[in-house]
């Protein structure tokens, strides 16, 4: 089945994400999905969830922290500003402490601890983690698609979930059993059971918001997890354990894409050397592709003879991808 | 009337001192227990959710700012208790 028959054949499909590793195509094969689907009449928003993105190259548009940006009718792209987010989050914070306690200013020791959980390398990656929390929580488009990090990033934010779910279940146990003290040493002294526990509440909150990103990557029917490679023997192996570690976190994986691929066809004209090689040099990692992920393959994209920036590029991937060509 | 209330009163009075007594008797020790429990506990919540205030690395620092607000107070009594020398008279209290 291609691309097009796998959305096709499935209607409650609402996520749809590009997987692999760097470079090899992830945003532009984004970028032509969103293209398709809002041809299509589909309202759609793709995200980037990487700091670095490039959605912004891709469709020539400064998108970059401006919220959902409109590129073609139904079509809208948003890159997350992590920077600007983990800034409003720090000052969100510090109101709250001010307001709740009556405070001039935050104390020192709690400004300064603010300021140091801030830098941990982990705080960029949990700060988008969130946004798309935000992002996929409105529900307001027919599809999301997910212009992913590369791998080992990708493994990174998906075992981050289960961590933080390990988290939240451990100090939500302990929350409650202090919260069953409290109400021992309330009915000893005959008072009036406390009222309901603030933090309790707040670890649920986030609990539903990790849960909800976690099991949006592992829905079978709601998601459409699908690999980028090239025909090259490295990336092939690469694919294959990557393939694996994500059948391990419970991603359900819908298919491998190709891309790069010279044209065959090329060979009956008059061409250099060096390319008639670099054609025919494809043939086996392509039969190899075919081998490892039999039936899987759900689509090849050829090698264009320029960068795809820009819509009408965009637009010539769309066709190859959905096959239209 | 102001006889019965007077009566009335006296006898609330000391419905009230049999009660904190027997309180005080049975349930005294129990309570203070629990709450001593309690405030060991919130102090471990503390450990675990905000330890990196102590040099201890604790995952994940982004949501666990969002739990600060509630423990501003406990913080520095937290800290003291974490961070003072242990001795004998440790286990009288």
């Amino acid at each position: 089945m291609n691309l097009k028959g796998i959305l096709g054949a499935s209607p409650k499909m609402k996520y749809i994400m590009f997987g692999g590793k760097g470079g090899l195509g992830k945003t532009t094969f984004s970028a032509a999905a969103a293209y398709y689907l809002a041809q299509q009449g589909h309202k759609v928003l793709v995200f980037s969830v990487d700091p670095q993105a490039s959605l912004s190259d891709i469709f020539q548009k400064d998108i970059f922290g401006k919220g959902a940006v409109e590129i073609m009718p139904n079509l809208f792209a948003q890159e997350i500003n992590a920077d600007q987010r983990i800034a409003d989050y720090q000052a969100q914070i510090k109101k709250q402490i001010i307001d709740r306690y009556g405070f001039d200013k935050v104390p020192d020791e709690i400004e300064s601890y603010i300021a140091a959980a801030s830098s941990e390398p982990a705080m960029e990656e949990s700060a988008i983690f969130d946004a798309v929390v935000d992002i996929v929580f409105t529900g307001e488009y027919d599809y999301y698609i997910y212009d992913l990090v590369p791998l080992g990033h990708a493994l990174y934010y998906l075992s981050m979930s289960s961590i933080y779910d390990e988290w939240i279940n451990k100090i939500t146990e302990l929350r409650t059993e202090m919260q069953r003290y409290d109400q021992v040493a309330a009915r000893m002294k005959s008072e009036s059971v406390s009222e309901e526990d603030e933090i309790l509440r707040e670890l649920q909150e986030i609990r539903k918001r990790i849960n909800l990103s976690s099991s949006i990557f592992t829905d079978k029917e709601k998601t459409g997890f699908f690999f980028v490679l090239t025909p090259e023997e490295m990336t092939i192996i690469d694919t294959q354990k990557a393939g694996e570690l994500f059948s391990k976190f419970g991603v359900p994986i819908s298919g491998y894409v190709v891309n790069r691929v010279l044209p065959e066809k090329l060979l009956k004209e008059t061409i250099p050397a060096y390319l008639k090689h670099r054609i025919e040099s494809q043939r086996e990692p392509l039969a190899r592709i075919q081998d490892c992920f039999k039936g899987q393959v759900v689509g090849s994209v050829q090698e264009f003879e320029r960068d795809i920036t820009g819509l009408e590029m965009i637009r010539k991937v769309s066709d190859q991808l959905f096959g239209e060509a | 009337m102001a006889d019965k209330e007077k009566k009335e009163k006296k006898g609330f009075r000391l419905g009230k001192s049999l009660k904190e007594f027997v309180y005080g008797m049975a349930a005294h020790d129990t309570a203070r227990f629990a709450l001593k429990t309690r405030g060991s506990m919130e102090h471990l919540f503390i450990l675990i959710t905000m330890g990196d205030m102590l040099g201890i690395p604790i995952l994940p620092p982004y949501y666990s700012l969002r739990l600060l607000p509630y423990v501003v107070p406990q913080i520095s009594t937290w800290k003291r208790r974490m961070l003072r020398e242990k001795d004998f008279t440790d286990t009288l209290a």
